[in-house]
């Protein structure tokens, strides 16, 4: 076995033995379930709450598209709640190999810099990957049930797309780990920063260009409307480079030893 | 193997940890560093394991540069710390695997070394379990596993009971025959017990680089301590009148006698004692112990 096979093993066994690879999936099949339910119950619900007192309700609300639907989960559940919960999981991923010293020890043995890191990115990419596709696809069979069918070409193209901003934020989220000793201050940053990149899109389609968290725009527009936006390719090349930047900056902290806080 | 440290300075911002140090280690030496809190043991000993970069200077091993020669060291870090949830036997497949030991190798590798530091039947118990002085002995077996050249130790035995101060002493007398050491501690006599050279390092400056035997040499006074029963007291009259005593300090029946050379007056001292029937209890050279020397030097230089 090479190091990064060895690496990564150790990460998957980690995993395990914290039940990470148990809540994580909860979580986001718990988020999956959200949207549908909520979005089908909403209507019946405030009927039955604000019966007598006239209150309308929008006739399209209770009629939603099945892709519709399934793009608010991205967009209303697991770009929100979701991410943050990412980037909690993923806060110690170095920071807790840097604190009790595992990171120097590892780099005694003749172990690049680049197999740690690609052990730890990929491993835990991979992981969340598969938790948030498992709470997409229940989300999606929800959908399914309770409105209407969703195009399955769409489905696991807006996937591939949602998949490339996951892997920015564990990208990111690794480096911001490797580069501060606080867990609260790591949260912090990649939260504020993260959900201030998703709140951005929209606003400029030069800014959405360049933006990793416009891969959410393009998986949401992809379900609603059915068609790949022209500019998406943009978006791609910038998330690929933007988590290729994050990697190397990861690397060269590591290389020039800067995490022995001098 | 042959490791040469070269005029290795490390700073931390303003405050310079290494100062210009320099020494070298044949194969087979076991060598102590020893040094006082703070006077840059561990600072050194990561500079050789490639932990952290000297601001100056360079360690090689062979020749090359340390940073390519990983698997040829073995280290010790001062606290060792695992991934509490492995278990023993996780804990060295994984370091051994990263040290390039094929799977096969480790299987019968990994019993034999956790029987020679005394772990065998711990292997499948998780480190979070583990007493310090079982980290420490983990430490070492993952520090040996790989067989390595070179095993640089910081501070083995310091945080240890004296049961276990024992235990990994021994555990180290029996490494030496077939390794390299370096072992830094601040504890003189851990370093006279396994090894022949000692470093005295002080506020990252190398002050001593010698053997016990030629320590103990440089540092006795030409003093010997003589005690006698109350009933030979005329006799120290009779000493300080001798040519070649050139002082006598008398506590009670206890006389610290100090001579020109201590070689050649010793014997003509207890001779002059025999010759006046004198009630001998002890006749001994003074020599300073360890703690002395070692505070001689560390507070003195
Ligand atoms: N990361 C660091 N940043 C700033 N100063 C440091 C750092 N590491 C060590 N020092 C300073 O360098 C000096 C030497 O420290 P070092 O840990 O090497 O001492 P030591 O000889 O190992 O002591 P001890 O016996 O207590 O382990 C100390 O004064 C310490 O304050
Ligand atoms: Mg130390």
């Amino acid at each position: 076995m090479n190091n990064f096979a060895v690496l990564a093993k150790k990460e998957f066994v980690q995993m395990v033995r914290e039940f990470k690879v148990i809540w994580l999936p909860l979580v986001f099949i718990f988020l999956g379930i959200t949207q549908p339910v909520v979005s089908y119950y909403l209507p019946s619900i405030l009927e039955a709450l604000g019966g007598g007192q006239g209150i309308t309700i929008d006739p399209s609300m209770a009629a939603q598209k099945g892709g519709e639907v399934l793009a608010s989960t991205l967009g209303s559940q697991f770009d929100q709640l979701g991410v943050m919960i990412i980037i909690v999981s993923m806060m110690g991923v170095v920071q807790s190999d840097k604190a009790n010293g595992m990171l120097a020890f590892i780099l005694t043995r003749p172990v690049t810099v680049g197999s740690y890191i690609s052990g730890k990115i990929i491993s835990n990419y991979l992981f969340v990957a598969c938790s948030v596709a498992l709470g997409y696809l229940v989300s999606y069979l929800y959908v399914v049930f309770l409105f209407t069918s969703v195009d399955f070409g769409d489905l696991i193209v807006a996937l591939l797309f949602y998949l490339l901003w996951i892997l920015f934020i564990v990208s990111f989220t690794t480096m911001i780990s490797t580069i501060f000793n606080s867990q609260g201050i790591i949260a912090l940053i990649s939260i504020v920063f993260l959900l201030g990149c998703r709140i951005i899109v929209g606003l400029s389609p030069v800014i959405d260009n360049v933006n990793p968290a416009s891969m959410s725009k393009h998986a949401m527009e992809v379900l609603i409307l059915g068609t790949v936006n022209s500019q998406a390719l943009w978006g791609v090349l910038a998330a690929l480079a933007w988590t290729a930047v994050t990697i190397l900056i990861t690397n060269i902290w590591i290389s020039k030893k800067k995490f022995n806080n001098e | 193997m042959k490791l040469e440290i070269k005029n290795v300075t490390k700073k931390f911002k303003e405050k310079t940890a290494v100062n210009n140090f320099s020494m070298e280690l044949q194969s087979g030496e076991c060598v102590g560093l020893i040094g006082p809190n703070g006077a840059g043991k561990s600072t050194l000993i990561k500079v050789i394991a490639d932990i952290i970069d000297p601001s100056t200077g360079e360690v090689l091993l062979d020749g090359k540069k340390i940073s390519k020669m990983k698997k040829e060291i073995g280290y010790l870090p001062q606290y060792p710390n695992f991934f509490q949830w492995m278990t023993a036997k996780e804990t060295l497949t994984f370091m051994g695997q990263l040290s390039g030991i094929k799977r096969e190798e480790l299987l019968n590798g990994i019993p034999e070394i956790l029987s020679k530091v005394g772990l065998s039947g711990e292997e499948n118990s998780k480190v979070r379990t583990f007493s310090g002085g079982m980290k420490q002995r983990l430490g070492i077996a993952q520090a040996l596993l790989h067989k390595p050249a070179l095993i640089v130790m910081d501070e083995p035995v310091s945080a240890l009971d004296p049961i276990g101060r024992r235990e990994v002493l021994n555990i180290i007398k029996e490494i030496k025959k077939d390794t390299t050491i370096l072992l830094s501690t601040h504890i003189l006599s851990d370093a006279e017990e396994i090894c022949e050279r000692f470093v005295i390092i002080k506020s990252g400056k190398k002050i001593e680089d010698t053997t016990m035997s030629e320590l103990l040499n440089r540092n006795s006074g030409n003093k010997i301590n003589v005690d006698i029963t109350s009933k030979s007291q005329k006799w120290i009259e009779n000493v300080k009148s001798l040519n070649f005593v050139k002082g006598v300090e008398v506590m009670g029946n206890k006389l610290k006698i100090e001579v020109e050379d201590i070689e050649s007056n010793k014997n003509m001292l207890l001779a002059n004692a025999l010759e006046h029937n004198v009630d001998l209890v002890r006749f001994e050279i003074d020599n300073d112990t360890l703690e002395e020397i070692f505070l001689k030097l560390v507070v003195e230089k």
